[in-house]
């Protein structure tokens, strides 16, 4: 009888035990997916704050399809309207219309200065270019430790704390290949855009290479919208306002 | 009980701003991104320039012979862009004008003109239209665009300046596909040259055809352009750019011309035209270290350009002509020199082959929105050069403060050494609105 109780209680948790694991990819993609639709536009602010409070701050309109094609372009201020950036996977360009023609920029660079990069402005879903290693499974929070799928990648590394029932970021922070920490990013405001569309409205972000210093990105008007693969293209650029 | 009361309002005050600092909220009008169907904007700058002169150089002979200045020549300059568009359903008219100012020891100057006045129509997102005057600004390279036909040549010492366009009807035609071609597109020009229409550009009375075919094949960029129909010798070319890494960026362009023509002095001053075939290229890498720095450097290549015994030649002309006029008066050869300075010999890089080097720290010392640079340029063929370090800073919004200086040098009858200027320092500080 006891060996039969045994043999059952093994079968038990041998059943049970693939639904407790988390498949850290899945739950990953989940998270992209909940962050922003696949296809979508949005409206951004970004702002630069400077330790002595002074702040600078870009309006951005931006189209993204799919996994890997991203596109913005400045509405303000005026020395920076018309000016568009351009993500295709690895590829990256900047537009500006004074030069007239796209040249092709890194992840790491900015276009705006301040603490975010080309990388973090032209975000494309974390899934297509981090595996997750593992998963802490926390009361309240998920901790996912990333690594890049390439070295084109900006940050070879992440460790992202997402809210468990929302399954949406709280904080994210972007290391080194020797876990040296570059940024964070801190998710706050979580509000419904319509549409399905529940996220975080404001992202801030610090780094301990920019003592003092933060910024601030703002979304608005966040939604779904399909778009035709011409819209990511160089020729395309100079036209993305049409698009408004 | 008074007290009391009085502690508690402290606190109410002492907390009041603790709690609204740690509220600290963000708020995004929507009104500022309502998108109108107009836009008005524009750029005011102010430019003082100070240039310490080169009185024994062959370009200060040339310009000054009749009017011997000082050490140095200050001059300001201004300049007003004022642009505008309106859009309806799939038409839109653009316009962009460029007011230059200039008061110099030779007076005053003002020159205005629409440096792009165009319409356009988009009747599908992967088709567009546009007619009027336009820049289309071809190529990869940074300083140099050897396979930029249809524009105006750009200035090395300032490639990010605005430019003036041409009179022409273009299109665009993109497509899309999944695979190792990602984009092509397909850009024809039709480039008119008749009387006051771009009569500078070439032989008046000819219907030119240009075009471009781009390609995104393999995370490379590829262009192949062509441009014939007389006003200029025929050329082809191409152009390609990638990044190798994410921070490491490599760029080409390759033309060829037929028949390229050249006019240089002859015995006794007397220019005869060459004409030649002539290729062109230039090769170049960008690249980003972790600490921020951009490393641009460039190798152009031009063999439609002046020899170093053609522009020696020209050198001597201008001495002798100066000698001459000194001593009877006679502008003669001076003039025949000017004529040659207008075809070719007082441009930018006019010789045939150069390296630019520039390299940019973003942000130094964590100080925001200010790069300092320093830009090399050298003529290898007979090792002149110039080097230009700049400092701007983009903190203010909408406002832009460069300051700049170069020092210019070289031996005698060499590129850089008989440029008029040794040194110029300059300010730019430019409004957006």
């Amino acid at each position: 009888m006891l060996k039969r109780i045994i043999w059952m209680g093994l079968l038990v948790v041998w059943v049970a035990c693939p639904a407790f694991a988390v498949d850290g990819n899945k739950l990953l993609a989940e998270v992209d997916r909940n962050l922003s639709p696949e296809s979508y536009e949005s409206y951004r602010k970004l702002i630069n704050i400077e330790p002595d409070g002074r702040k600078k701050e870009f309006t951005l309109f931006t189209v993204k399809k799919g996994v890997d094609k991203v596109a913005s372009v400045f509405i303000a201020p005026a020395s920076e309207k018309g000016r568009s950036t351009l993500r295709l996977g690895d590829n990256m360009w900047l537009n500006i219309p004074n030069i007239g023609k796209p040249l092709r920029i890194t992840s790491l660079q900015s276009v705006v200065g301040g603490v975010f990069n080309n990388a973090d402005i032209l975000q494309l879903d974390y899934n297509a270019e981090y595996n997750v290693e593992k998963v802490d499974e926390k009361e309240r929070e998920y901790l996912l430790y990333l690594k890049a799928k390439t070295k084109s990648v900006a940050y070879d590394k992440l460790k992202i704390w997402a809210d468990k029932d929302k399954k949406l970021p709280t904080k994210i922070e972007c290391l080194t290949e020797a876990n040296m920490l570059i940024k964070t990013l801190y998710f706050k405001d979580v509000k419904d855009f319509g549409g399905g569309i529940v996220r975080p409205a404001v992202i801030e972000t610090d780094s301990p290479l920019y003592k003092g210093y933060k910024s601030v990105m703002i979304f608005a008007k966040v939604k779904k919208k399909s778009f035709k693969d011409e819209v990511f293209t160089l020729t395309f650029m100079s036209s993305l306002e049409s698009l408004r | 009980m008074k007290r009391c009361r009085v502690v508690f309002m402290l606190l109410l005050f002492w907390i009041i701003p603790a709690a609204a600092v740690a509220a600290e909220s963000y708020s995004f009008d929507t009104d500022e991104i309502e998108k109108k169907s107009y836009h008005v904007g524009g750029y005011v700058e102010f430019k003082p320039v100070l240039f310490g002169l080169d009185r024994k150089a062959a370009f200060y002979k040339l310009r000054f012979f009749n009017d011997p200045r000082g050490q140095n020549l200050l001059e300001a300059n201004g300049r007003i862009q004022l642009e505008g568009s309106f859009e309806k359903n799939i038409f839109r008219i653009y316009a962009k004008t460029n007011t230059d100012l200039k008061s110099s020891y030779s007076g005053e100057s003002e020159r205005s003109t629409f440096y792009e006045f165009y319409g356009s129509v988009k009747p599908l997102s992967n088709l567009k239209f546009d007619v009027g005057k336009k820049t289309m600004k071809w190529g990869k390279g940074y300083a140099w665009n050897p396979v930029a036909f249809v524009d105006r040549p750009k200035d090395p010492d300032d490639p990010e300046q605005a430019m003036e366009g041409y009179i022409l009807a273009t299109a665009d035609y993109i497509k899309s596909f999944e695979g190792p071609l990602k984009t092509f597109s397909f850009t024809p020009v039709i480039f008119p040259v008749y009387d006051h229409v771009n009569d500078t550009f070439g032989s008046n009375y000819k219907l030119n055809l240009a075009g471009r075919f781009y390609f995104l094949l393999y995370d490379t960029d590829i262009d192949l352009m062509f441009m014939t129909g007389g006003s200029r010798p025929d050329r082809y070319g191409f152009d390609f750019s990638r990044n190798i890494t994410t921070n490491l960026e490599v760029h080409g362009e390759y033309a060829y011309m037929r028949n390229s023509r050249k006019n240089v002095p002859g015995p006794g001053g007397i220019s005869r035209q060459i004409e030649n075939e002539a290729h062109s290229f230039l090769l170049g890498i960008r690249y980003l270290t972790s600490f921020d720095l951009t490393t641009i450097v460039e190798f152009y290549h031009n063999n439609a350009g002046f020899s170093v015994d053609e522009m020696s030649n020209y050198y001597s002309l201008i001495g002798h002509g100066y000698d001459l006029y000194q001593a009877t008066g006679n502008m003669t050869s001076l003039a025949q020199a000017e004529l040659l300075a207008d075809s070719g010999y007082a441009r930018a890089n006019a010789m045939q082959n150069y390296l630019y080097v520039r390299f940019s720290q973003k942000e130094p010392l964590g100080i925001l929105y200010f790069t300092p640079s320093l830009t090399g340029m050298m003529n290898t063929d007979d090792a002149s050069w110039s080097l230009t370090p700049e400092l701007l800073y983009t903190g203010i919004t909408n406002w832009e403060f460069r300051l700049r200086g170069s020092l210019i040098a070289g031996a005698r009858n060499s590129d850089f050494g008989e440029k008029q200027n040794d040194y110029r320092i300059e300010l730019r500080v430019g409004y957006y609105f």
